[in-house]
């Protein structure tokens, strides 16, 4: 799960290209949207495309999708359960 | 507070359109798709892929529509219909005294697609990938070679290509301007908006309560603008324009409309006008929550709750990008020289907050003298036009 | 009427983008946008002096956006589709967008493509009160992708220059200044490592 959490970050980072900012500066419980690295909707684009590209997982609705972007725990636990499905 | 500058005599008018959309070929096509409200949205027939959502389109009828160099000879086709009918004056100014202004968002941007597929591609079909290449040889088409300029500004680029024109004429670097735009319905940008989740797979609903995105659309529409004095009295004019930028977020409105509502004060004290003086608002509407909201609350603020008329024609045409700006405009001169008001095709049940002066069905008028034209775009940009009578 | 004075210009190039420190955000710009920013940012400017509200911006793209346009593109195939964020860059006038968001301008704006002189329609805003002051910006954004596709050497090059009504600055504008990629070259003379 740790490394999970840790390579997400590290994904993050390089997808969004976020400089300036290391993994380890990301809190697991941190808000990703709002707060936190302060994402916005374009990005939520991205990082559904490459949830597309790197875990293969598909989010048809982004609404139903929001909570697994709370946070990058959430995440790592929404590819978790995906790939146990 | 900016110096207020004032349209004198003789100003700059509007003597000839050219139009071909996803409602067919031809001006009087348009004008006969407004009086019906009718919609040329259909299941894109063009091209399919399993990137794209299931698409609702604006797109020209396959018999009208040129498929090497689309978007130069969507242009053409604009161009011809629009000389033609201001034949009489133009006859009579000098080449070089004709200016030629395009407004597009992607020029030719099959040729990049089709190159991308190792696909045949024409010399001028790949030289046209460049506005303002296609704009010069649109220019040379039409024997006109005095200034040449290619504007793009996302989907404010027909009403800032209008305004340049305008500018041309009054500084006196032209008497007469042809303004075209076009943008042609394409892969690339329906893979874009497609990625940006935009799109309303059903067809857009300009502000209805269950509007969800936009419906990519193409054409080539050309107004052609000379010196007010070499127009007939009766011809409609450029009364002011005004432009601002949201400042905000590159492909999301100002939430409060704040940019818009500027940009429309400055278009009214360019004219001289205060907001009773509107009677008819041709909104940009693009069917996606977020614009249409920010534009109902734009025109919240600028007229109160005296909101003039409002309509949307993105619902019969689709987004036009490029052309949008000059095909709606052609639009309201429909309107003004017909009479009429036009509706919202598609639009079914008003959202909340949306305008008291929504019209979803055209009704005729006794006279409307007094257009205002608004458009925005990514990048934050905001664009308001007055057209008048006189 | 005021003179219109050059305020201030500047002229950069990939290496100014490499070493400029803008933010967490600024590497999801496409090239031109950084670019067209770093030149703004070179100019040196305090926007609190001026009416934001006030100050226009005017764009030339010289190659419009094709060089983002293909890098876009060739993403189509992607399991996740082709990138949401370069797909907002597929547009000339783009930069206009980050200029006007980072430096919070709602003044008017403008973008030509191609050989479009931006010199003379700064001064056509300033001169019917749309705008106190205007920063033009040239981008020219050619990546090898594209240098064969438009007949055009590589290139990444951008420069600003302010224009005011009156006011101090570098000098009054000349009748000739039209050219500002001509203009920058000559008032920031400069090594660019091309």
């Amino acid at each position: 799960m740790e490394s999970l959490a840790n390579e997400l970050k590290v994904r993050i980072i390089k997808t969004l290209q976020l400089e300036g900012v290391q993994p380890e500066q990301i809190d697991d419980d941190a808000p990703l949207f709002g707060a936190g690295l302060d994402l916005d909707s374009i990005d939520a684009l991205e990082l559904v495309a490459m949830l597309e590209n790197s875990y293969g997982i598909v989010i048809k609705d982004l609404e139903a999708g929001r909570p697994a972007f709370q946070s990058i725990r959430a995440l790592a636990s929404f590819i978790q359960a995906k790939r146990a499905a | 507070m900016s110096e207020v500058s004032k349209f004198s005599r003789p100003g700059v008018a509007i003597i000839g359109c050219g139009a071909i959309t996803a409602v067919g070929r031809g001006v009087d096509a348009l004008r006969a798709a407004l009086k019906t409200n009718s919609s040329g949205l259909k299941p894109n027939a063009r091209f399919d892929s399993p990137r794209f959502q299931s698409s609702i389109v604006g797109a020209v009828p396959p018999n009208d529509f040129p498929s090497g160099d689309p978007a130069f000879h969507l242009a053409v086709a604009a161009l011809g219909e629009a000389c033609d009918e201001a034949r009489n004056v133009l006859s009579s100014i000098p080449a070089a005294r004709i200016g030629l202004v395009l407004s597009t968002t992607k020029a030719n941007i099959a040729a990049l697609e089709q190159l991308a597929e190792n696909e045949p591609c024409s010399d001028d079909a790949r030289r046209h990938l460049q506005g303002y290449a296609l704009a010069v040889d649109l220019a040379a088409g039409q024997g006109a070679s005095g200034p040449v300029q290619c504007v793009s500004v996302a989907c404010v680029s027909g009403l800032v290509a209008l305004q340049q024109g305008a500018k041309l004429i009054l500084r006196g670097d032209a008497d007469a301007v042809l303004v075209v735009g076009v943008d042609h319905l394409s892969s690339f940008v329906v893979a874009g908006f497609t990625a940006l989740k935009a799109i309303d797979p059903n067809g857009c609903r300009p502000f209805d309560r269950n509007r969800c995105g936009l419906s990519p659309g193409e054409a080539g529409a050309a107004i052609v603008l000379v010196r007010g004095d070499l127009a007939p009295s009766s011809a409609i004019s450029m009364l002011g324009w005004g432009g601002s930028n949201d400042a905000n977020h590159l492909t999301g409105p100002s939430r409060d409309g704040s940019g818009l509502a500027l940009a429309i004060r400055r278009a009214l004290n360019a004219s001289g006008l205060q907001s009773p003086d509107i009677g008819y608002v041709n909104a940009h509407g693009t069917g996606t929550p977020y614009n249409d909201a920010m534009e109902s609350m734009a025109l919240r603020t600028v007229f109160g709750e005296k909101c003039p008329p409002v309509s949307a024609a993105k619902g019969m045409l689709g987004h036009t990008l490029g052309a949008a700006g000059v095909v709606e405009t052609i639009v309201c001169i429909l309107a003004m020289e017909g009479r009429f008001l036009p509706g919202t095709p598609r639009l079914i049940e008003p959202a909340e907050g949306t305008p008291a002066g929504l019209m979803r069905d055209p009704h005729v008028v006794d006279c409307l003298n007094v257009v205002l034209k608004l458009n925005t775009g990514f990048g934050g940009i905001n664009g308001a036009l007055i057209l008048g009578h006189g | 009427m005021d003179k219109i004075v050059i305020a201030a210009a500047s002229m950069v190039g990939e290496e100014d983008v490499r070493m400029a420190r803008l933010g967490t955000r600024f590497g999801r710009l496409d090239l031109a946008s950084q670019l067209a920013l770093v030149a703004v940012e070179a100019l040196g400017v305090n926007f609190d002096l001026l009416p934001r509200e006030l100050i226009g911006i005017c764009l030339a793209a010289r190659a419009g956006s094709l060089a983002t346009d293909f890098d876009f593109w060739r993403g189509r195939d992607n399991a996740g589709g082709p990138s949401p964020t370069l797909f907002a860059y597929t547009l000339p006038s783009s930069a206009i967008g980050e200029i006007a968001i980072r430096h919070r301008l709602t003044g008017p704006n403008l973008c030509l493509t191609g050989e479009g002189s931006i010199i003379p329609e700064a001064c056509d805003l300033l001169r019917r009160g749309e705008a106190q002051a205007c920063l033009c910006v040239f981008y020219n954004v050619v990546t090898p992708a594209i240098a064969g596709l438009i007949n055009s050497p590589a290139a990444a090059l951008a420069g600003a220059i302010l224009l005011r009504l009156g006011g101090n600055g570098v000098r009054e504008l000349g009748e000739n200044d039209r050219d500002i990629e001509k203009m920058c070259r000559v008032l920031c003379p400069k090594d660019l490592a091309s």
